[in-house]
């Protein structure tokens, strides 16, 4: 009897979960096997939980709805019922015992990151990741592209809002990719669902961490381990490319890193230099010294009208390149190339009644940079 | 031998007969159920470590 509404709450309870999977409720299938792997793994122990629940609750409310007191029901005194005991310590153990072994499959699995083709450093930074293609002579970094006014309110938010950068990492597809994993500060993670890696990025220490993309997509995560006041503006985007196309991509780079590098020798106007300058320093400045270099004194000092930065170009220069220690002020040395520190420093130097004049040359910086 | 065993077997899984239990008390010797209990003890970690070990292969 009434067997019609225990069948209709399966079938939308089923329906429930594919509906789930299409809103982004579940977790994503992902696009490589591993992470193939652990939905099935999740999808598995989903339902068995989900049988237990049934039949332990179904058992339960059955009792007592059957047995209950008003029908004149007598309850059995009885003092323990070693079957009944042995019976429900065995099953979860053997069920437990089942869920673990494709468990440790899989883990094994991952940890696994022998073979790899490609190995890629993954540094998280205060706020933005770094990208070094280990043997290849190609690193950069990766900043949120939002622009703040989108943030604050002032524009409409983009489709990718918070999820965008300027440069994303790119992959190859059907690749054994080794990530190795660490900090220059403070702990990050970076985090993308559809590759099914979360990997902690800590100072001092290296993390690995394996993918091998089966599909070619731009996937989009975020820093995933609470690192200061813009760890949500640090996100990470990976672009899985075609095998021809990642190398024809690798090699583009290169020949953009040796043009970069040529600038070095040459002698820069003063409005070229402000005019990269200001997108370096939107990009990379902005979020603490803020997009009129006042800054949020006493954390982020502000710049304009700062009398020892007017003053001293080559105390400028240098706490650009290495930072302040034991303040937030990061060091830029590795993560800026002359001509970009060159440009901020310029443009600082001249951009909100900061009017010095001084133009600095990106040689007098990779001078700098060499002693 | 075996009864220790047993007993020994029944309260690592948490399962005892109250029956089993009034005779334990009334005749064995608490030494026996003790060196019982850590040598069993041992040989589960034992086996616990050849599992661990077989799954890294």
């Amino acid at each position: 009897m009434h067997s019609w509404w225990r069948w209709l709450s399966v079938i939308s309870l089923a329906m429930g979960i594919s509906q789930a999977q299409a809103n982004g409720w579940n977790m994503p299938i992902g696009v490589t096997d591993t992470s193939g792997d652990i939905y099935g793994l999740h999808m598995t122990i989903f339902w068995i939980c989900v049988v237990i629940g049934v039949l332990v609750f179904g058992a339960m409310f059955y009792s007592l709805f059957r047995y209950r007191y008003s029908k004149g029901a007598k309850a059995s005194h009885f003092h323990e019922h070693t079957g009944v005991e042995v019976l429900w310590t065995v099953i979860p153990l053997l069920i437990l015992v089942g869920m673990a072994v494709p468990a440790t499959a899989t883990l094994k699995d991952m940890y696994d990151s022998s073979d790899a083709e490609l190995d890629v450093m993954v540094t998280g930074q205060q706020w933005r990741w770094r990208y070094e293609y280990l043997g290849e002579d190609v690193a950069f970094t990766s900043n949120m592209s939002t622009p703040r006014a989108q943030i604050s309110g002032e524009e409409t938010r983009g489709e990718h809002y918070l999820l965008e950068v300027d440069e994303p990492l790119v992959l190859p597809i059907n690749r054994k990719i080794r990530l190795l994993m660490t900090s220059d500060d403070v702990i990050h993670s970076w985090w993308v669902p559809d590759l099914a890696v979360k990997q902690d990025s800590i100072p001092g220490f290296i993390n690995e961490n394996w993918v091998k993309i089966n599909e070619p997509g731009i996937y989009r995560g975020q820093c995933a381990e609470l690192c200061g006041i813009d760890h949500g503006f640090m996100p990470v985007v990976v672009h899985a490319m075609e095998e021809a196309a990642f190398e024809d991509w690798l090699i583009g780079r290169k020949e953009a890193a040796a043009e970069k590098a040529m600038g070095v020798d040459r002698e820069w106007a003063m409005a070229e230099l402000a005019e990269r300058g200001e997108s370096v320093y939107q990009s990379i400045c902005s979020s603490c010294h803020q997009v009129d270099g006042q800054g949020s004194p006493p954390a982020f000092p502000a710049l304009a009208n700062n009398e020892q930065l007017i003053s001293d170009v080559d105390w400028h220069i240098d706490k650009v390149l290495n930072g302040v220690s034991g303040a937030a002020m990061p060091a830029f040395r590795s993560t800026l190339n002359p001509v970009e520190i060159a440009a901020v420093v310029t443009y600082t130097r001249n951009a909100w009644g900061n009017d010095t004049g001084d133009v600095v040359q990106p040689s007098t910086v990779a001078e700098q940079i060499s002693e | 031998m075996w009864s220790v065993v047993k007993s020994v077997l029944a309260a690592l899984l948490g399962v005892q007969s109250n029956q089993q239990r009034q005779e334990d008390f009334s005749s064995g010797k608490p030494t026996a159920y003790i060196v019982t209990g850590i040598v069993i003890t041992l040989l589960f970690i034992l086996v616990l470590i050849f599992l661990a070990r077989f799954a890294a292969r």
